[in-house]
């Protein structure tokens, strides 16, 4: 059976979060039971990713049954439930990418220890921010595709928590950088820029797929930049959904960003980001 | 014919190398990445450069200096991650291993794929090029494209794939294509912190398109030709950097024949050294007397001419003529210094004619530019006054209404001075005089208005005449001093008896040897 395939079963309702359960249809579980059965391989394969508990059938992992059965609503060993954010973390490259958000955090601090004219000084965070969102949004790609979405039903949950925690890390460590130094726009600038760009990013992997989720923030880093210019050479670029360009306490730009963050979020986490089932990072 | 008699047939792809190249790229070029990215960019590129290109003036010159570094901005971020996206491609989808036992080595397949990218690059790049000068010559009215800013741009997109794509194959991780474009946006846009005056390594990047601390001059292409120095030396640059870069990553391959890895040796050797020298070109480079950038070394002596054109001249009372390029400023123009002509026309040492000149540059101390005209603004007989339109300046693009007002505020004042001999050493006699001319035109500048005097209608705003453009300040008789007071009675006199007394007294008035009270 071919991944299009698998794609075609409504055993996809299963991604989302439920109790019990996934109330698929015989038929439809008769067709998705191969496709898992199918999928398994990438955890066995050599130089495959590392596959998260939830990806891999339960007969074939002792003593992972328990978590497998157990739903949002049942209670779960926390050992169990310590080694599922483990896996998924180390699928989605997380420690990697925490690491790649503090390099940027101390390359905009050294940054900011440099002269730069206006220019620089005002598009230097937001350089180092987008760099942060598109990392923050490479994570959600998945390398397992969809028989991780079929049968992992604590995904939407480690998707939702794992994207605010990386956000929440880039914002607290970008703005750190700044404390001490000349920060462009402060701290409010470096949050409302950044979930925006984030939620850019997000929108992105749900439509186009997690691995190129990176292209919505970084292509959004040069009208960005160029809204920045355009404060001082016209035309000038003044819609709040350029809310890189626009003041930090402005309420309709941080109203834009925050519907862009929020709107990303949720999509990601009821769908989660649309990967092909054969590439990893 | 049994099948094991039939002669065997030669495989197409060892008999004709050539025809199996080209098929290998057509395939690339149906499955890249940039393919896709390709709206991407060119969205990028209208979004943000084309609005800053349109809003200067059409003029040849600026067009295509604004055109290079935005089109470089715009393009080298996508191409980039499209590139690191296709030179990881083989790790993520893990056929490293399986594509490694077909005929082809390594090197050639990768130099496929990057040239599949840098074509749809180019392309794309291609297409808003071709728009842009497009839409410019249809509103142009004199000269021709300038061809060396837009082939920096194509050549920067080489490096840039070339840079991404080595990239993305020696660290194929999801975070490398990302952070791979986001450095090349950071590397070209900020980069140019580091530039301080025209002699500068820094101009090497393919951003700089002028001298970059005052901009690109509008003379370029149209009062001279336009210098291809530092062009030159970008194109060298960027050239070696792909070749050098692209061996490099031959080498890091680990594959292909002994003799192909000394090609890559050789390769990447040239290349460096290619880009070594162009970078120590630029640094020679100074800043000419025409607003360009002068690389001894690659200039050439005949571009140093002046460019042969017949000016466009307006029907006035002494004729404004502006370079042909500069046409559509013309009505606007010749309509600001037409009341102020009128005052003068026909006077003994009055301009036979107004024409327009190029600004000279000039290099000072430190990272001082001071720019102006390169003689006297009245000179020639018979005398012609050589005027710097505000738009050939360099700063802030202005509209033609600004234009308008900065030609009536400064120009005017200053093409009655040099008739009437004013300066700053001049007698009160000429203060008087000058500022009665400008009343009678209704050109008075506010800063010479009594406080509290309506400015609209008789009078215009601008800098302080001292400001002028042209060397020769323009001081004017202060409100209130009995300068000012001789003014507005010479102001009050009939046209024909003002004119008169000028045809009579102007010699005498220029020698500075009439006093206030000798004026009637």
């Amino acid at each position: 059976m071919t991944t299009g395939e698998a794609r075609a079963a409504p055993a996809t309702t299963s991604d989302a979060p439920q109790g019990t359960a996934p109330a698929v249809p015989p038929a439809a579980t008769a067709r998705a039971a191969p496709v898992t059965a199918s999928a398994v391989p990438p955890a066995t394969r050599p130089g495959a990713a590392p596959a998260t508990a939830s990806a891999v059938p339960p007969a074939t992992r002792p003593g992972a049954a328990p978590a497998q059965a157990a739903g949002p609503g049942t209670p779960r060993p926390p050992r169990a439930g310590i080694r599922l954010v483990r896996l998924y973390a180390t699928s989605r490259r997380i420690p990697a990418a925490v690491t790649v958000i503090m390099a940027c955090a101390v390359g905009l601090r050294i940054a900011l220890a440099g002269r730069w004219d206006t220019y620089g000084a005002l598009q230097l965070p937001l350089v180092f921010e987008t760099a942060a969102a598109a990392v923050v949004t490479a994570t959600v790609a998945s390398p397992l595709g969809e028989p991780e979405r079929i049968t992992g039903r604590w995904l939407p949950y480690l998707r939702l928590a794992a994207t605010l925690a990386l956000t929440a890390i880039a914002v607290g460590a970008l703005a750190a950088a700044g404390t001490g130094a000349h920060l462009a726009g402060g701290t409010l600038d470096v949050l409302r820029n950044l979930a925006g760009l984030v939620g850019i990013g997000l929108l992105c992997a749900a439509t186009i797929g997690g691995g190129l989720a990176w292209i919505g923030p970084v292509a959004f880093l040069l009208p960005g930049a160029y809204a920045l210019y355009t404060q001082w050479h016209h035309p000038a670029l003044t819609t709040p959904w350029l809310w890189p360009g626009r003041p930090p306490r402005d309420l309709g730009a941080a109203i834009c960003a925050g519907l862009v963050f929020t709107a990303g979020l949720a999509v990601l986490t009821a769908r989660g980001a649309r990967d092909p089932a054969d590439e990893r990072d | 014919m049994t099948v094991t008699r039939a002669p065997a047939r030669s495989a197409p792809v060892t008999s004709r190398p050539g025809l199996a190249a080209a098929r290998l790229l057509r395939l690339e070029l149906r499955h890249n990445a940039m393919l896709w990215m390709m709206p991407v960019a060119v969205a990028l590129f209208w979004v943000t450069a084309e609005r800053k290109i349109m809003a200067t003036p059409p003029l040849w010159s600026l067009r295509a200096a604004g055109l290079q570094p935005d089109a470089v901005l715009a393009f080298a971020s996508p191409v980039a991650g499209a590139a690191a996206w296709m030179g990881s491609r083989e790790s993520r989808r893990r056929t490293t291993d399986l594509v490694n036992i077909t005929a082809r080595p390594r090197p050639v397949r990768l130099l496929a794929t990057w040239a599949a990218t840098t074509c749809w690059a180019l392309v794309a790049y291609l297409v808003c090029v071709a728009v842009v000068y497009a839409v410019t010559a249809q509103q142009a009215t004199w000269g021709g494209p300038l061809w060396w800013p837009a082939v920096v741009a194509a050549a920067s997109l080489p490096a840039v794939s070339a840079l991404g794509f080595a990239a993305g194959t020696l660290v194929p991780s999801r975070f490398t294509a990302p952070l791979v474009t986001i450095a090349a946006f950071f590397v070209l846009a900020l980069s140019t912190q580091l530039i301080n005056g025209s002699q500068s390594y820094w101009q090497i990047s393919p951003v700089v398109a002028a001298p970059w601390d005052i901009g690109p001059d509008p003379g370029a292409g149209t009062f001279y030709p336009y210098q291809p120095d530092l062009p030159i030396a970008q194109v060298m640059f960027l050239t070696g950097l792909t070749v050098a870069v692209l061996g490099a990553l031959t080498l890091s391959t680990g594959a292909g024949a002994r003799s192909l890895r000394r090609s890559a040796v050789a390769v990447t050797a040239a290349g460096l050294l290619a880009a070594g020298t162009a970078v120590a070109l630029a640094g020679t480079g100074r800043l000419d007397r025409h607003g360009m950038i002068a690389i001894p070394a690659l200039h050439d002596a005949a571009s140093d001419r002046p460019l042969r054109y017949t000016p466009v001249c307006s029907h006035t009372a002494i004729p404004v003529c502006l370079n042909p390029a500069y046409a559509s400023y013309l009505p606007a123009t010749a309509a600001a210094l037409a009341p102020t002509l009128d005052q003068i026309a026909g006077l003994p040492g009055a301009p036979a004619r107004i024409s327009q000149a190029a600004v000279t540059y000039r290099q000072g101390p430190g990272n001082s530019v001071g720019f102006g005209l390169a003689g006297l603004p009245l000179s020639g007989v018979p005398p012609v006054f050589h005027l710097l339109l505000p738009v050939e300046l360099p700063g802030p693009a202005v509209t033609t209404t600004e234009q308008a007002s900065q030609v009536r505020s400064i120009i005017g004042p200053s093409i009655i001075a040099s008739v009437t001999g004013d300066g700053p050493g001049a007698s009160q006699a000429q203060h008087a005089v000058t500022t009665a001319l400008l009343m009678a035109a209704r050109a008075v500048p506010s800063h010479l208005l009594p406080p509290g005097t309506p400015t609209a209608g008789n009078s215009v705003p601008g800098p302080p005449p001292v400001a002028g453009t042209d060397g020769e300040p323009y001081v004017g008789a202060a409100p209130g001093s009995p300068a000012y007071a001789a003014a507005q009675r010479f102001a009050a006199l009939p046209a024909a008896a003002r004119r008169g007394w000028l045809v009579r007294h102007l010699a005498a008035l220029r020698a500075g040897r009439l006093s206030l009270g000798q004026l009637p």
